[in-house]
This record gives structure tokens, C-alpha cells and sequence, in this order.
């Protein structure tokens, strides 16, 4: 018996008078990779703001586990782990402060070797973990604030272009990590324009274009979303 | 309250790694040290040497040889005004009024030896006093520090980061400002330091403890704004120009303005023009040296008719000194009128440069810091009337003595007569009319009552800025 964790009800976000989302709704269940493909000012990460409470819905409404996201903010907050688009940590710590930083911010305490668990698990560098992140690749800043959001352990994990700079091998190592976060029952929204990457990993793929839903594509019988069909569809619909 | 303090302690961290902040605080400490250590030498040194002089000044009047009292008179004595203990950190208007006053017959003369008239090289250095450094420069330190607390994590995008864990906007505005308030902590030690020096001089520790908190809260309210600025400023760019722009309008020209404005509506007579009103004032009374004056004619009859007697020289006391206490007094009474008008002037155009304290922080913590060190105008003022008071009192008590110690006779002829001359010398036992001079502050508690007006000007800020945190500061968060 599966349950909805993530839900958008006819939810229409607007910044000044522009609507950047326009009446969009969408289901997340538990254990699934939900991802959320578009081209760039399609909306995408005003979608996930707006379940993080960064942004108010001018309409409609946020769900996390049923609770509207505006009314009980710092619940919601606790279940979440957010992975923005460009690696947000801090240059003149290393990756151990900035991982330490920020869970001790979520009140979480992690031992030196669990973390040490963790940037295993997402391949960054063991001689670089000491080093301050100013001196540090896109892909190891990235690799670090992945890092972060499983060590939150959260029930849901936020992602926003989580590849984007990472090398092939590294998007191969992450694209496992998130099936089997899944798998272990982490529910896991990301937005995308990689449409390759998204097939790779999501249960459920909603397009959108111009902050409205123009499409969606669900795998079945346990098999990947055709990679094909939901390119064709991007080109067509997101992009045109 | 951890994730507060952990905000606080990254804040610290940043600073750590930060050349240009260590720089700043490192700066802001070597000046307030620096300025605290030679400011309490100076003022120290100033004090046991006014001591010191006051005593020589009472000595040299006591040990003067039998003379003719009138020649003790104009022989004159010093007044010093000894800085009070917490001038050690605030030295205030001792600097510009003077700090001695030679006290004589027929004159108010003006206090005199302002350090700013004879400051020269090091002299200067220590016009930057720990009062004026906190006053002035701590808040620019603290802008310098803290002015992208907030905008140098908006445009990293760490800000997100941050709320994405789940801490709220108030937790983050009270983080980085409990880590402005260790800096402000670091700030006030030197004052600390100092206030130790200030106790073993003898000032209350009580409110030495109080005038801290002052400083401390002051310093807080300027933290609390460079959070706001940070928090509504949408770049580390646009809060440091807000913040010095703030900065430049409450520390440079609320103070130029406070004191223009002031003096503009209450005109105080130039000293050209008083001095004319002063000597014509002066000449409409009796010359005390010449017993035949006509203004005192009235005086003569009165006493021949209660001593019952026809000539001056048939009395039992010397009429010319008679004339010359009735001359002071006189001449006294018109002087004090001048010098009360002067004060009530000056008084007032600092109650008014006094209300500016309503727009700029750094003019209440000034009224603040002078009251309660015991360096304000009001104190200078009490000095004033204090030396005032010695002086008429050993004039005249000298002037007793030219009429109770000789004959009319002998005085009128001692110019021409060596032996009337010697008579009119008297003993050196009446030297001792001069009262030990020792000026202090106000009490403790005087000061401390004084000072809860500008002090509630500071809270009213801090408050106001806290209320402005909490309303436009969470949302723009």
C-alpha cells in the first residue's frame, strides 16, 4: 500500500504579475523517483521552492504527507533533503565542515565516520575531503551537497539539475544511488532538462513548459520510460 | 539556541578565513587598546599633577610672609579641577573648557590649559579617546564586519541552503547578530580594562558596570541595524552603502547639525561684546580701592550713624576695608549675573543639541558617557560656581581682616609712613581664611539618574530596529 508524499493541487505560483506557474498538480508516492523535465524558465525549480517554502503559491496548494506546506513549514522542512542546481555550500570551509555546518543547522549529528560513509558512496575524493571547497571542481561541490542531503536521511529528497556537471562516470554512480534510495523508500522529486537521465532513474516524468504540465509518462511493469517517446515529446512540446 | 549559537560560531569561522575581517578587528582593537592605555597614562598623570599643583598652589598662599591683606588679595590662588575617574575612557569636555582657574580680587577669571590649546604630537593622538573610539569608530568596525552577514549568503545561495534544513529567518538574524554582539564584546573589553583603573581611582563599581551595559547597548543597536540592512538589502553592495550611509548621517553630521541648530536658535553673546557689557556693568560700581568714592558714601553715613561716632577715622574698624569687602560683593554679584547668563546659555543650547539624540544614537550615547563619567557641562558648570565660591570666600575674609586687623589711619598712611606700613603687614595666621579646594563629581547615584534619559533614547532604537527585523527582516528573508 503505497501513499502519496508529494502533491501539487491546481497550484499556480506568481512572481509580481508574471505567473511562472499556472495550475499544475502532480502526485509523488513513497519510493518513487518523480522527475520533472522542461527546458529553462519552464518552472522547474519555482516547483521545488514552493515545496520548500521559499516561495508563497499565489493559488492551489503544496503538499508533503498531506500537510499544506504554508501552513506547517517547519515539519515539512524536516522531511525534505534539497539539492540546489548549483552545489550552495560554502568555499572556505571544507567538505566535512560544510557537511557538519549544515546538519548541525538541521539538528542532526552524524559521526565522522558515517559521513565518511557517504562520501564514499558518492566518490568524492578522499584526499580532498580535508581541503577547503574554493579549490574543489563543480562536480566535487556537487558531489559534497549530495552528500548532504543523504545524510539528512529525510523521507524526501529534493533535486534540482542534480548531474549537471558531473562526469559520465559520476552521473552513472549517482543515477544508482538514487534507484536505490528509492528502493530503501525515499521519495525523490528532481527536476531535469537531461531527458536521458530522467529515463534512467524516474518511475513518473511530468513535462512542463511555460510553468504549465504539458505532458507525463509513467514506467511500467518495472521497466525504464522509453527514452525515445519522452525526447520526442521534450522537443516537440517543452521546447517549441 | 544551538542552531543560533552554531550560525553565530560559522560566522566566526568566515571571520577567521577572512584576511580583510581579521584586519578590521585587529585594527579596531590596536586603536581601542592603544587609545585606552595612553588616554588612563594621560589622565592619571593629569590627575596627581593637579593634585599635586593644588596642594603647591594652597601651600605657596599659606607660606606667603606678613603682608597687608589686600596684597594677599591680588596675590591670588589656583583652582584645579582633578579628572574624575572614569575620564580615564571619556575625558569629554575637560579637553576644550580648561581644567584651572586663577582665582583673585575684582576678577572671574576664565578656566584655562585646555589640553586642545596646548596639545601638541602626542597630545594629539590622545584626542582619540576609548569614548570617542567606541563612540565613533566601533560602529564602523562592526558595519565593516557584518555588513554581508546576510547578502554574502544570499548571493552564494547558501541562504536557501540554510532555510532548505529547516532554520527559520529569526534563528539566522539572531545568529549572525550574536556573532556581531562577540565582536562588540571583544570591543568593550578595552573599556573594561580600563574601568578596572577607573575603580582602583575610586569610581563606584557599580556604575562603572552600568556605564558598560551603555556601551554595550549602543553597540548592540548597531549590530541589530547591520542585521536589518543585511537581511533587506538584496546585495553585500547595497547594505555597505546603506549602512554608511546611515553611519556618515548619525556619527559626522547629526552632531555638526545638533550643535548648529542649537546655537542658531539660542545666540550666545560673543566675548567682544560681553567684555563691553561687563566693564560697563563694572563702572557703575564704587572703585573697593578708594574709600572716598562717591558710591559709597550711603555705607560711610550708615556705619558713622550705627557707631555713633562723626569721622571714618574714629571708628573701630578700618573703612577702607570695609569698602573694599562691600566693592567685592557688589562687583561680585554683577560678574555672577554675567557668568549665569553665560551658563544658562550654554545650557541651553546643549538641551537642545541634546534632543538630536532622538535621530542619531551616537549624540545619546555621548550625553550618556559624559553624564556619568562626571565630564559634562553640568559638571563643568558645578566647577565653575565651586571656584566662584572659594574665591569670593577667601577675598573676603581677607577683606575682614583689612578691617578688623588695622586702624583707617595706618592704611590711608602707610604709603608715607614705614612704621604704619609695618603695622598694616598682619600674620601670616590670617593666611589661613583659604579653604582646601577639592573638586568632585557628582554622586553616583546623581550621575546614574542623569544619564536614564539618553540611555532611554538607545533602547528606543534598539527596540525600534529589533521591531523592523522582525516585520520586514522575516519577510524579506
Amino acid at each position: 500500500m503505497t501513499r502519496t508524499v508529494v502533491e501539487a493541487r491546481n497550484l499556480t505560483v506568481s512572481r509580481g504579475q508574471t505567473p511562472v506557474l499556472s495550475d499544475i498538480s502532480f502526485e509523488v508516492q513513497e519510493g518513487e523517483v518523480f522527475a520533472l523535465l522542461g527546458g529553462n524558465g519552464a518552472g522547474k525549480s519555482t516547483s521545488l521552492l514552493t515545496f520548500l517554502g521559499l516561495l508563497e503559491p499565489t493559488s492551489g496548494e503544496a503538499l508533503v504527507f498531506g500537510k499544506s506546506v504554508q501552513n506547517d513549514i517547519a515539519s515539512v522542512r524536516g522531511k525534505i533533503a534539497y539539492l540546489p542546481e548549483a552545489a550552495t555550500l560554502y568555499p572556505h570551509l571544507s567538505a566535512y565542515e560544510n557537511v557538519d555546518y549544515f546538519l548541525s543547522l538541521a539538528g542532526i549529528g552524524r559521526s565522522r565516520a558515517d559521513v565518511e560513509e557517504v562520501f564514499d558512496r558518492v566518490s568524492l575524493q578522499q584526499e580532498a575531503r580535508d581541503q577547503h571547497m574554493e579549490r574543489y571542481s563543480k562536480g566535487m561541490r556537487q558531489k559534497t551537497a549530495i552528500a548532504l542531503a543523504l545524510l539528512r536521511e529525510t523521507p524526501i529528497l529534493f533535486l534540482d539539475e542534480p548531474t549537471s556537471g558531473l562526469d559520465p562516470v559520476a552521473i552513472d554512480e549517482f543515477n544508482r544511488l538514487v534507484t536505490n534510495l528509492a528502493k530503501a523508500g525515499t521519495t525523490i522529486v528532481m527536476v531535469t532538462h537531461d531527458v536521458y537521465g530522467a529515463c534512467q532513474v524516474a518511475h513518473k516524468i511530468a513535462l512542463l513548459r511555460r510553468g504549465t504540465l504539458v505532458g507525463s509518462f509513467e514506467a511500467k511493469n518495472g521497466e525504464r520510460i522509453d527514452t525515445e517517446t519522452v525526447h520526442a515529446a521534450f522537443a516537440e512540446r517543452a521546447v517549441a | 539556541m544551538s542552531v543560533i549559537r552554531n550560525i553565530a560560531i560559522d560566522e566566526w569561522r568566515y571571520w577567521r578565513r577572512s584576511r580583510i575581517a581579521i584586519s578590521v578587528l585587529l585594527t579596531g582593537l590596536v586603536l581601542l587598546v592603544g587609545s585606552a592605555f595612553l588616554t588612563a597614562i594621560q589622565m592619571i598623570d593629569a590627575s596627581h599633577e593637579r593634585e599635586h599643583l593644588q596642594t603647591e598652589a594652597e601651600n605657596a598662599f599659606l607660606n606667603q610672609p606678613e603682608r597687608h591683606p589686600h596684597r594677599m588679595v591680588h596675590y591670588g590662588h589656583y583652582a584645579f579641577r582633578t579628572p574624575p575617574p572614569l575620564s580615564v575612557i571619556d575625558p569629554g569636555i575637560d579637553a576644550y573648557t580648561g581644567n584651572s582657574i586663577f582665582l583673585e580680587g575684582h576678577r572671574q577669571n576664565s578656566a584655562m590649559f585646555a589640553d586642545r590649546q596646548a596639545s601638541a604630537g602626542i597630545a594629539m593622538f590622545g584626542a582619540l579617546s576609548p569614548a570617542l573610539l567606541l563612540q565613533i569608530l566601533a560602529p564602523l568596525l562592526l558595519i565593516l564586519m557584518g555588513y554581508s552577514a546576510i547578502t554574502r549568503e544570499r548571493e552564494a545561495r547558501t541562504l536557501d541552503q540554510m532555510i532548505a534544513q529547516g532554520v527559520t529567518s529569526v534563528q539566522i538574524m539572531l545568529g549572525k547578530g550574536l556573532a556581531l554582539g562577540g565582536v562588540t564584546a571583544l570591543l568593550v573589553l578595552p573599556l573594561c580594562i580600563a574601568s578596572v583603573l577607573a575603580a582602583s581611582e575610586g569610581e563606584a563599581v557599580s556604575l562603572i558596570a552600568f556605564f558598560i551595559s551603555g556601551y554595550a547597548l549602543y553597540l548592540l543597536t548597531w549590530c541589530a541595524a547591520i542585521v536589518l540592512s543585511s537581511t533587506i538589502m538584496r546585495t553585500a553592495g547595497g547594505s555597505l552603502g546603506a549602512l554608511l550611509a546611515v553611519w556618515v548621517i548619525v556619527a559626522m553630521l547629526m552632531p555638526r547639525v545638533s550643535s548648529t541648530v542649537a546655537t542658531n536658535i539660542v545666540d550666545a553673546p560673543g566675548k567682544i561684546e560681553t567684555d563691553f557689557a561687563v566693564i560697563e556693568a563694572v563702572s557703575k560700581i564704587g572703585d573697593g580701592h578708594n574709600a572716598g568714592d562717591p558710591a559709597f558714601t550711603a555705607l560711610r553715613a550708615n556705619l558713622l550713624q550705627q557707631y555713633n561716632v562723626d569721622s571714618v577715622e574714629e571708628l573701630p574698624i578700618n573703612f577702607r576695608g570695609v569698602v573694599a569687602g562691600a566693592a567685592e560683593a557688589e562687583l561680585t554679584d554683577t560678574l555672577n549675573q554675567f557668568a549665569e547668563e553665560r551658563m544658562r546659555v550654554e545650557s541651553k543650547q546643549v538641551r537642545i543639541a541634546r534632543y538630536f539624540g532622538w535621530l542619531s544614537p551616537v549624540l545619546s550615547i555621548r550625553e550618556f558617557s559624559m553624564k556619568l563619567a562626571g565630564v559634562d557641562l553640568e559638571t563643568h558648570h558645578r566647577f565653575l560656581r565651586e571656584t566662584e565660591k572659594l574665591r569670593f570666600d577667601f577675598v573676603q575674609s581677607l577683606n575682614k581682616a583689612h578691617a578688623e586687623k588695622m586702624t583707617y589711619l595706618d592704611d590711608a598712611g602707610r604709603s608715607g609712613d614705614p612704621e604704619a606700613e609695618k603695622r598694616t603687614r598682619i600674620s601670616t595666621e590670617n593666611w589661613k581664611v583659604l579653604e582646601a579646594f577639592s573638586f568632585e563629581p557628582f554622586p553616583a547615584t546623581d550621575r546614574v539618574e542623569a544619564s536614564f534619559n539618553p540611555l532611554a533614547k538607545i533602547m528606543l532604537w534598539l527596540i525600534a530596529i529589533l521591531l523592523l527585523c522582525r516585520t520586514i527582516g522575516r519577510r524579506a528573508l
